[in-house]
């Protein structure tokens, strides 16, 4: 399988602390894969050395076949940033600044280009007024517009909807999954686990060190193993006792009148289960597989790297 | 150097005369401040030659400066005492000139860098394919084509008034090998140097003022000189002036270095706060 970015023990310390350590991961062209992890994490130095602008301390990456040291300009061309801060020249003009970091791009249409993103963001009617008098949104969106100016195959987003409105978030989020669709890769740093549940076909959870790197459903199913949900009319010593002594059960929750419990395999599992709870006379009122948000799974990787159980 | 960097170059120094010369203040104070240096220069001149007599201004230190010029240029002797000391005061503007390019260089680093730094600008700009010495060069040509042009223009408005208001034939003793070496070596010299303390006042400081006053301290020593000259310490003749272009251009190497190195991506995005 070819991956569009490949990073090896990837590892960038700064005198005073290690900002990532030996991060190694592979991206496929076309995946928008999330990049979670606490703050100070190493998220953004992660973005920042993928996207050439810091040099990692040791290991090595390629983006798109270049080397993230040794071909930084060749990278540049083919790769858009977002950083957390929109960035630009509040006396300029939309369609001035666009124009400015337009014009480092070899053999492109500026004007045509220009006139494109601006009208996909909305800001058209806009071009002419200085950045200044724009709303954190609308900056937001010109920082979108900039980052894809000049076509590039390969998109880094930090915190594309940090701070915006519910609103404005939607908009920055279709359009994500709308330059997904057209098969752009995207690396997406985000501390939105909804955005990142919705957007990302990969999850890579970092903490200095790379947690977990994986689908959110086999992560859930990794964290969160095999569990049902059985809700019953009353709960007593007998029924627990049966569950408990049931071969396929690891682990046994109970919570009121409802019991979490944890099977081998649920699919084989679960109608043994329920037999032996009836044979036990327990009134079974439901039963349900257990749902976790990309919120729990992301508290229970966290705490399972500091060494709290889940 | 590859076939785009002119372009992106061009690029950086056109921006960079948009954001500056379409705000007024900036605008107003690259092209109204040398003039005004200038003109000051020529006024007070003018009083002190019109109001002092010449008695007046040998019982000064001023002595010192006007024998030492008399052993630099002993045809002076054959005009009057007060036109000698014209001579000696006009002699001071390739010195004093060189407070216009040390002006408009700092105030075109500090806020074209500091302008950067609050606004978050250069780290999308470090991700476009622009290397870091092409922004870095053109940022120190856009500074430094206005200084040149207005320190040469008021090099020239100086001349004028020369003609206009001093004494009839001193124009040609005025006019010395120094003031070439100033205007043709010195300028240029001094540009590059209080840019490159520009850049690097500005990568430690958060607002163009700050880093203005720490850039100002460049203006000492060009102060400096212009008092040890008049009072007789030092000759600006052809040969100290060439010695001293030779230390500023040392003295450029070493700051450039100091500023490249400050100017690098990971500095800018890492260590620049």
């Amino acid at each position: 399988m070819s991956f569009i970015i490949e990073s090896s023990k990837l590892t960038k310390k700064f005198p005073e602390r290690v900002a990532v350590r030996s991060l190694s991961l592979n991206v496929k062209k076309g995946e928008l894969l999330g990049l979670l992890g606490p703050n100070g994490a190493g998220k953004t130095t992660t973005l920042r050395m993928l996207s050439g602008i810091i040099s990692p301390t040791s290991g090595s990456a390629q983006v798109a076949g270049y080397d993230i040291e040794n071909e930084v300009e060749d990278l540049h061309e083919v790769i858009g940033l977002l950083t957390e801060t929109p960035g630009f020249y509040e006396s300029l003009s939309a369609w001035e600044n666009l124009e400015f970091f337009a014009n480092f791009y070899a053999d492109l249409d500026v004007d045509y280009q220009i006139e494109k993103y601006l009208k996909i963001m909305g800001l058209w009617n806009r071009r002419d007024e200085k950045v200044s008098v724009f709303s954190k949104g609308m900056k937001q969106k010109l920082a979108l517009a900039r980052s894809l100016i000049h076509e590039p195959e390969i998109l880094f987003f930090d915190e594309p909807t940090a701070g915006l409105d519910p609103r404005a978030s939607r908009e920055i989020r279709d359009l994500l999954m709308k330059l997904k669709k057209e098969g752009r890769t995207i690396f997406l740093c985000t501390h939105n686990l909804e955005e990142a549940e919705t957007l990302a076909d990969r999850i890579a959870l970092i903490n200095t060190d790379l947690i977990a790197l994986d689908t959110t459903s086999n992560l859930k199913s990794q964290i969160f193993k095999k569990m049902v949900i059985v809700d019953l009319e009353s709960v007593n010593n007998h029924i627990l006792d049966t569950v408990e002594k049931l071969k396929f059960v690891v682990n046994v929750k109970q919570k009121d009148n409802q019991l979490q419990i944890e099977l081998i395999d649920f699919d084989q599992n679960t109608p043994d289960l329920i037999k032996a709870l009836v044979e036990s006379d327990g009134r079974i009122k439901g039963v349900s597989k257990a749902k976790h948000s990309m919120e729990d799974i992301y508290l229970a990787l966290i705490k399972s790297d500091e060494g709290e159980e889940i | 150097m590859n076939k785009n960097s002119p372009h992106r170059i061009k690029n950086v120094i056109l921006k960079e005369w948009r954001n500056t010369f379409f705000n007024l203040n900036s605008a107003a104070v690259i092209i109204f401040l040398p003039l005004l240096i200038t003109l000051q220069a020529l006024f007070v001149i003018y009083v002190v030659i019109m109001f002092a007599s010449a008695d007046s201004l040998n019982s000064t230190l001023l002595q010192n400066g006007l024998n030492l010029l008399q052993s630099s240029i002993p045809s002076l002797s054959s005009l009057s005492t007060i036109d000698q000391f014209q001579v000696l005061f006009y002699s001071q503007f390739p010195i004093y000139i060189l407070l216009i390019p040390v002006l408009i260089s700092i105030m075109f680093a500090t806020f074209s860098i500091i302008e950067e730094k609050q606004y978050g600008a250069l780290e999308p700009l470090l991700a476009t394919p622009v290397r870091t010495w092409e922004l870095l060069l053109g940022k120190a040509t856009a500074g430094a084509v206005p200084a040149l042009i207005m320190t040469w223009i008021c090099a020239l408005v100086f001349l004028i008034g020369v003609n206009w208001i001093g004494s009839p034939d001193i124009l040609s003793y005025v006019l010395s090998p120094a003031w070439w070496i100033s205007l043709l070596l010195f300028v240029p010299l001094v540009t590059i140097l209080s840019f490159m303390l520009g850049v690097i006042a500005s990568s430690r400081t958060k607002d163009p003022k700050s880093a203005q006053n720490m850039g100002i301290i460049i203006i000492i020593p060009v102060l400096l000189l212009i008092g040890m000259q008049v009072s007789g310490f030092i000759a600006l003749n052809t040969f100290n002036m060439m010695i001293m272009a030779i230390i500023i251009a040392i003295l450029n190497l070493i700051i450039l270095k100091a500023a490249v190195y400050l100017f690098q991506r990971e500095s800018i995005v890492v260590k620049w706060k």
